[in-house]
């Protein structure tokens, strides 16, 4: 793929590497010695129309966020709605510039410290965006899990064992909210939060 | 065989050495001596509260209102008697003992009292609480019951394993472990490793929850017929069964790597879901608390299936069949021979069950009835002697369906699921291979990687405090007195 003009000026790649947590070594080279972020650019492009493909065009494009979810690497995670929500930057939340994919993928990359992915990690779950995971949050983000159907989701009486669980491990203040910074404790204990937040391409 | 480490005890702690009267200097109330004749009787006194179905007043508080009793009736007799003992017990020379594991049949599933025992305890373990926990809800309790200590923390991975090379067993008439798991499966590892293993090992065994990984702790606080509890209530449960001094066998699992490594396990081996963590990170060694935090739903999450191979030779199978020739290690004399094993390169033997090569979500070995103090994964019924329990779940699970089943599990009721992809057979041993490169195991929750490992359970291997179920047979002696058994080969199939 890529092919006429669609390859990052220099000048282009050190701009975005300010603006994103991967290094320029990764942008030029990449952990399997291709640029993680012209990987990224050609990925992004497939999902344009051919006609809009071009180096500008590219670059002040928008792509819908049912577009994104096709990406395999985003299909099977039950977060996907999300995910792209948090990082789009369109007023109505529904379509990704190449910025915003960038933004993304830097979230989700190897290079991400945990701090970061947490703090994403946080906004992604706070489906009310109101600051603090209560218990409709929580149950939102199980609902994800689950599946939505009527004999997939969890009883009310599951559901409240669950999310009572969950509160009593991570609810330091005992206000019935998770807040970010008891999210970020009780992430930093957990093991598998790195293996879980994680897109490669 | 380990070479002399150089064993440093943890950082003994003064205040820990047993005092003249066994009470605690800062105990608030005023603990009789344990010469107080009114101190003798009062644990038997204290009634053996069983659930009936599991209804009725919480047991941890009933408990402790009949405590609160005996600390009173033991205060009246303290004033009374109004004399304090000729000489701080801590100086005498100490008297000689019935060895708890006399073979001439003397008393060998009870501790004597008064007895000394040692306590392993790991500081940063539970959140750091452990020692605090210690001293508020165990200390107390030991004093007023004529256990002596003295305390050794554990400052590192491995040191209560090295500990347990170098120390001189024949000073406590049991080993208190403190922490989790993780400390247990340390400290009996560390007996095996001994020269001295086949009479080390018989040493008995506490287990204390101190806030994390606690599956031992709440089994037995199960076979006592106590209420599901946590936390503090747990450990003023399990300190009581030690007060007590009633010693039960337990089933011991001998676990072979591909590498060659022998390791014992005292609970569970996992595989999969359960054990799939990131190792990489030196904090994540040791899985911790099986419980449901946001983690967990994380894991879940990014749900994935693992490949591998599974036999096993199921319990009810044993009896009728004699062992396999013990092909493995002839020369390896450290630890018991592991009859039904034969050697990972070959085929498990034809009476073995296969299970066909398959995608799985988890499989676990667990030899106890909770996989932690809220995790009730074995209701089917007290471990027998010489089983194990084996689960796995086949791929294909849904993410709804297995959250049902952890949940459901909290109270026992996940085989009431009915769910097709989990299955149970109680076995005696089996083989585990991934498929899928090398897997990673959760042994203990103690993080281990390897190709293939395989196990076999020694039935009333160890020894710990615990009440005996009355549903047993009568213990047979310990194996060790037994000539060892090497059956006739199998005639070829």
């Amino acid at each position: 793929m890529g092919g006429s003009g669609s390859r990052l000026s220099k000048e282009l790649l050190a701009e975005y590497q300010d603006l994103t947590f991967l290094t320029k070594q990764e942008i030029l080279l990449g952990p399997t010695g291709s640029p993680a972020c012209a990987r990224a650019h050609r990925r992004f492009c497939e999902l344009l129309p051919l006609e809009r493909r071009s180096m500008e065009e590219s670059l002040q494009a928008r792509v819908s966020l049912e577009q994104i979810f096709s990406l395999p690497e985003l299909k099977a995670n039950p977060f996907r709605e999300r995910i792209c929500r948090v990082f789009s930057t369109s007023p109505a939340r529904d379509s990704l510039s190449f910025e915003d994919f960038l933004d993304l993928l830097s979230v989700f990359s190897d290079t991400a410290t945990p701090d970061i992915k947490s703090h994403y990690a946080f906004r992604i779950f706070d489906f009310d965006d109101d600051g603090t995971l209560n218990r409709e949050d929580l149950s939102q983000l199980v609902n994800c899990l689950t599946g939505e159907g009527e004999d997939t989701r969890l009883s009310a009486s599951e559901m409240k064992q669950l999310i009572d669980n969950i509160l009593e491990e991570s609810d330091i203040d005992r206000d019935g909210t998770i807040n970010l910074s008891e999210f970020q404790h009780v992430i930093s204990r957990s093991p598998d939060f790195a293996n879980s937040f994680k897109i490669v391409l | 065989m380990p070479g002399r480490a150089a064993a440093r005890p943890g950082s003994e702690d003064p205040a820990a050495r047993p005092s003249p009267r066994g009470a605690a200097p800062d105990s608030a109330s005023a603990v009789s001596s344990s010469s107080d004749p009114a101190a003798e009787g009062d644990d038997a006194g204290v009634p053996t509260a069983r659930t009936p179905d599991g209804e009725g007043e919480p047991h941890s508080q009933h408990r402790d209102a009949r405590l609160g009793s005996t600390d009173k009736k033991l205060k009246a007799g303290a004033t009374a008697a109004g004399s304090a003992p000729t000489a701080p017990r801590s100086s005498r020379q100490p008297e000689p003992r019935v060895e708890v594991m006399d073979p001439a049949g003397g008393p060998r599933n009870l501790l004597p009292r008064p007895c000394r025992v040692l306590v392993l305890l790991n500081p940063r373990g539970g959140k750091g609480k452990g020692l605090q926990l210690f001293r508020s809800h165990v200390q107390p309790r030991l004093a007023q019951a004529d256990v002596s200590y003295r305390l050794m923390l554990t400052e590192r991975r491995n040191h209560a394993r090295e500990l347990m090379w170098e120390e001189e067993l024949g000073r406590w008439d049991a080993l208190v472990v403190m922490s989790g798991d993780g400390l247990m499966h340390e400290v009996v590892n560390g007996l095996m490793e001994r020269p001295d293993w086949e009479t080390a090992i018989r040493k008995p065994l506490c287990s204390l929850p101190a806030g994390s990984g606690n599956a031992l702790a709440a089994s037995v606080n199960h076979y006592a017929g106590y209420e599901q509890v946590t936390n503090e209530e747990l450990l003023n449960n399990c300190t009581l069964l030690l007060c007590r001094r009633r010693l039960a066998p337990m089933n011991l699992l001998s676990l072979r790597m591909a590498s060659g490594l022998r390791v014992f396990s005292v609970l569970s081996l996992a595989w999969g879901f359960i054990a799939d963590v990131d190792i990489e990170s030196e904090k994540f060694r040791r899985l911790g608390e099986m419980r449901f935090t946001v983690g967990t739903l994380l894991r879940l999450a990014a749900l994935r299936v693992y490949r591998g191979q599974l036999a096993y030779l199921p319990a009810e199978r044993v009896a009728s069949k004699v062992p396999a020739t013990p092909a493995l290690d002839r020369q390896d004399q450290q630890g018991p021979v592991d009859t039904h094993l034969v050697p990972l390169e070959e085929p498990v033997p034809a009476h073995w069950t296969v299970v066909p090569e398959q995608d799985f979500v988890l499989v676990l070995a667990l030899l106890h009835s909770h996989l932690g103090s809220e995790m009730f994964a074995a209701p089917m019924g007290h471990r027998a002697a010489g089983a194990m329990h084996l689960f796995y779940v086949r791929a294909g699970v849904s993410r709804a369906m297995l959250l049902r089943l952890f949940l459901a599990m909290e109270k026992g009721r996940h085989m009431e699921c009915d769910c097709p992809y989990l299955v149970y057979v109680p076995v005696v041993a089996f083989r585990l291979e991934p498929k899928d490169g090398k897997g990673m195991f959760a042994v203990d929750g103690e993080l281990m990687v390897s190709e293939a490992v395989q196990g076999q359970v020694h039935p009333n291997y160890i020894w710990m405090v615990s009440e005996p179920s009355s549903r047993l047979e009568p213990q047979p002696p310990p194996p060790s007195q037994q000539p060892p058994h090497v059956p006739p080969p199998e005639d070829p199939v």
